[in-house]
């Protein structure tokens, strides 16, 4: 039988928070195929940044099983996570965590300091990134003198500089207006359409329109969009 | 991760934290340049100290006197060698005592010497003058270590080799207060009068006169021979003979000291030992030097512990700008294991900018402590010549003295400071769990 791209398997994720056990995740199962682009969506605490994160071998799952390419992300240790997010992934996220000091140029080409690219080789292939994102002019630019939507879009072009199979995104659209946003949106499916992986946590309904999947979490569990939905108006009828 | 490019990252970060950089590393500067003045202070001292001791003699030789038992009266220092015999027993440097020590291996000569027991006076034209004569047993000075300025090294029959500063020692005795002093005469290759004076039994002066030609002149040495004249020991012995009333049997009295010359300067102190082991008594100037080098050494140790007092606290200041940058950045560092930095990448970059502060520190430091140690020179130096003006003696050249290897050493070390006080701060950020380090606020 063909292996899906990402297979989860009964993942938990417990915290301690003020001496109560609070279950992030509690039991997920997920298979996601390649070249998909999947919308996880969710209410606050529901549970879905903690499956990204733990996706991005940035956390570790508390227990259950995650498997990139077949590869067992929780079985990792420190150092083979971290060569293996720098060889397959791209994170985004919702504060676009741009070095401050660093142009729109150094910015993009900063991981590719930790992969050992010449510094001749990383210029190139960041101006090539930053021209795809449509900030070809702004390379010698700070942070703090792009906006918002530029600025995630440099994070985007950064995310894409190891070319990786799977892009990962965390609010992307959250710090943003609505036509930044919009625009962020047709950004990440673009990637889709070049072939990659996007899975996508969001609150934004507009990004189920780019979707090829949808996840629903609630509680920390994986719920069906129709429970979903019932459960949203649940809890517009209590307020 | 490349080398050049973490030097980059590195650099780059310090600079956009200038101020607190500069001001971190203030500590450093003070510290480093603590330790490059005093160190070079501790080290001028004592070169300038063995500039004033080269004089003490030639550092292959070994004086050995008789021992006669008892408490010895204390010379000088004792050190690593020489010394004084433990026991009672009288021990004389008898032809066979000399026999014993030419047996010893290492031992180049043993020669005796013999100072004049009674005074003498050497004229010359109308200048007279007390000198200090000495004759040894050997035809030729050279192998006391001295080398002829002008002239010859050996020694004959009525003729005399003089140290350099003697003919200085020359004065008129008749002249008035008030007259003009003489030159020093120029005696090399002339006949000298020598005037040996003893006393009767009833105190009546009895002159004897001796004619001597000075046949060389030796070069400064700056110790007791400037001021020597030369003599075999035989035409010594004679004059002593002669004052004293009695005959010297050498081989019953023994000589009033022995030079042992050591082929190899390394094994001076242990021969000196042996024969102090055998009874006599001897002394080395090198067991003086050494004495006197390692209390520099201790001094250096002591100063350069100051200087490392106040690095210490320049590396807890390290510590804490360390510490805080790692929490300001607290969400880069998320980023940077995001984009598939490993913890050893985290680490190299936050020792890196702690080394760094060192280095930058240490740099300042050594440019100040240099430029420190150059203004005590001057001064110093002013100071010094006018002191040695005033009572004599040759000035001391320098004060402060910075070898090449303190700099180089002292900027590792302040690298090396600033790398020690960034560890604890750099493995915390090293081993952050990346989810966390980017959502903390």
């Amino acid at each position: 039988m063909r292996q899906p791209f990402i297979q989860i398997t009964r993942l938990t994720k417990h915290f301690e928070m003020g001496g109560q056990v609070v279950r992030a995740l509690d039991g997920v199962d997920l298979e996601i195929e390649e070249g998909t682009f999947t919308v996880v969506m969710g209410p606050s605490g529901s549970g879905k940044s903690t499956l990204l994160y733990l996706l991005g071998g940035l956390d570790r799952p508390t227990s259950g099983e995650i498997a990139i390419e077949g590869e067992r992300l929780d079985q990792m240790d420190e150092n083979a996570l971290a060569l293996f997010r720098r060889r397959t992934m791209g994170f985004v996220f919702q504060s676009f965590n741009l070095i401050p000091s660093m142009t729109a140029l150094e910015n993009v080409g900063f991981p590719m300091q930790f992969s050992g690219v010449a510094a001749a080789q990383r210029g190139e292939r960041a101006r090539g990134l930053l021209d795809q994102v449509g900030l070809g002019n702004r390379a010698g630019h700070r942070p703090t003198e792009l906006s918002g939507g530029q600025q995630q879009r440099v994070a985007i072009a950064r995310a894409l500089v190891n070319d990786p199979k799977l892009v990962l995104a965390d609010e992307p659209t959250g710090n943003l207006d609505t036509s930044s946003g919009s625009a962020i949106m047709h950004a990440l499916s673009d990637l889709h359409k070049a072939g990659r992986t996007v899975l996508v946590v969001t609150h934004d309904p507009r990004m189920t329109r780019f979707a090829t999947h949808k996840i629903f979490l609630l509680d920390g569990h994986v719920v069906s969009e129709a429970e979903y939905e019932t459960a949203a108006l649940e809890a517009m009828n209590v307020e | 991760m490349k080398f050049i490019d973490l030097l980059r990252l590195v650099a780059g970060n310090l600079t956009r934290r200038k101020a607190r950089v500069a001001l971190t590393a203030i500590g450093v500067v003070i510290g480093t340049a603590a330790v490059v003045v005093l160190v070079s202070l501790a080290i001028g001292l004592q070169q300038s100290a063995n500039e004033q001791l080269y004089g003490i003699g030639d550092l292959s030789q070994i004086q050995v006197s008789p021992s006669y038992g008892g408490e010895g009266v204390v010379m000088g220092p004792g050190g690593g060698g020489g010394g004084f015999a433990p026991s009672d027993e009288v021990k004389l440097l008898t032809n066979s005592a000399l026999e014993e020590f030419r047996a010893i291996p290492g031992v180049e000569s043993v020669i005796p010497r013999e100072y004049l027991m009674s005074g003498a006076l050497m004229k010359f034209q109308k200048l007279e003058s007390y000198v200090n004569i000495i004759g040894v047993g050997t035809n030729d000075v050279a192998d006391l270590g001295d080398e002829a300025e002008s002239g010859t090294t050996k020694l004959g029959r009525g003729t005399v080799v003089i140290g350099v500063s003697v003919p200085q020692s020359f004065y008129d005795p008749h002249a008035r207060p008030g007259q003009e002093i003489p030159p020093p005469p120029e005696i090399f290759d002339q006949q000298v009068q020598m005037v040996v004076i003893k006393y009767d039994a009833n105190g009546n002066e009895v002159r004897k006169n001796v004619a001597l030609r000075v046949t060389g002149i030796l070069k400064e040495t700056r110790g007791e021979s400037d001021w020597t004249v030369y003599m075999p020991l035989d035409q010594v012995k004679q004059f002593n003979e002669w004052s004293q009333n009695r005959r010297f049997n050498y081989n019953k009295d023994g000589y009033s000291m022995v030079i042992v010359k050591v082929s190899d300067v390394e094994q001076v102190i242990e021969i000196a030992d042996q024969i102090t082991a055998m009874g006599y008594q001897a002394f080395t100037p090198q067991s003086f030097l050494e004495g006197i080098n390692n209390f520099f050494i201790v001094l250096q140790i002591i100063f350069g512990g100051v200087g490392a007092i106040a690095l210490l606290v320049a590396a807890i200041g390290i510590a804490n700008t360390m510490a805080m940058s790692i929490l300001e950045r607290t969400k880069e560092i998320g980023l940077m294991k995001a984009v598939g930095a490993t913890n050893r990448d985290v680490l190299a970059i936050f020792l890196g900018e702690a080394a760094g502060i060192g280095f930058i520190g240490g740099l300042g430091g050594v440019l100040i402590g240099w430029l420190a140690s150059q203004a005590i020179n001057i001064i110093a130096a002013a100071f010094l010549a006018e002191q040695a003006g005033q009572q004599g003696g040759a000035p001391i050249s320098m004060a402060v003295s910075t070898p090449l290897w303190l700099p180089i050493f002292a900027l590792i070390f302040s690298t090396l400071v600033g790398m020690f006080s960034g560890l604890y701060p750099a493995l915390r950020a090293a081993t952050m769990i990346p989810v966390l380090a980017l959502k903390y606020e």
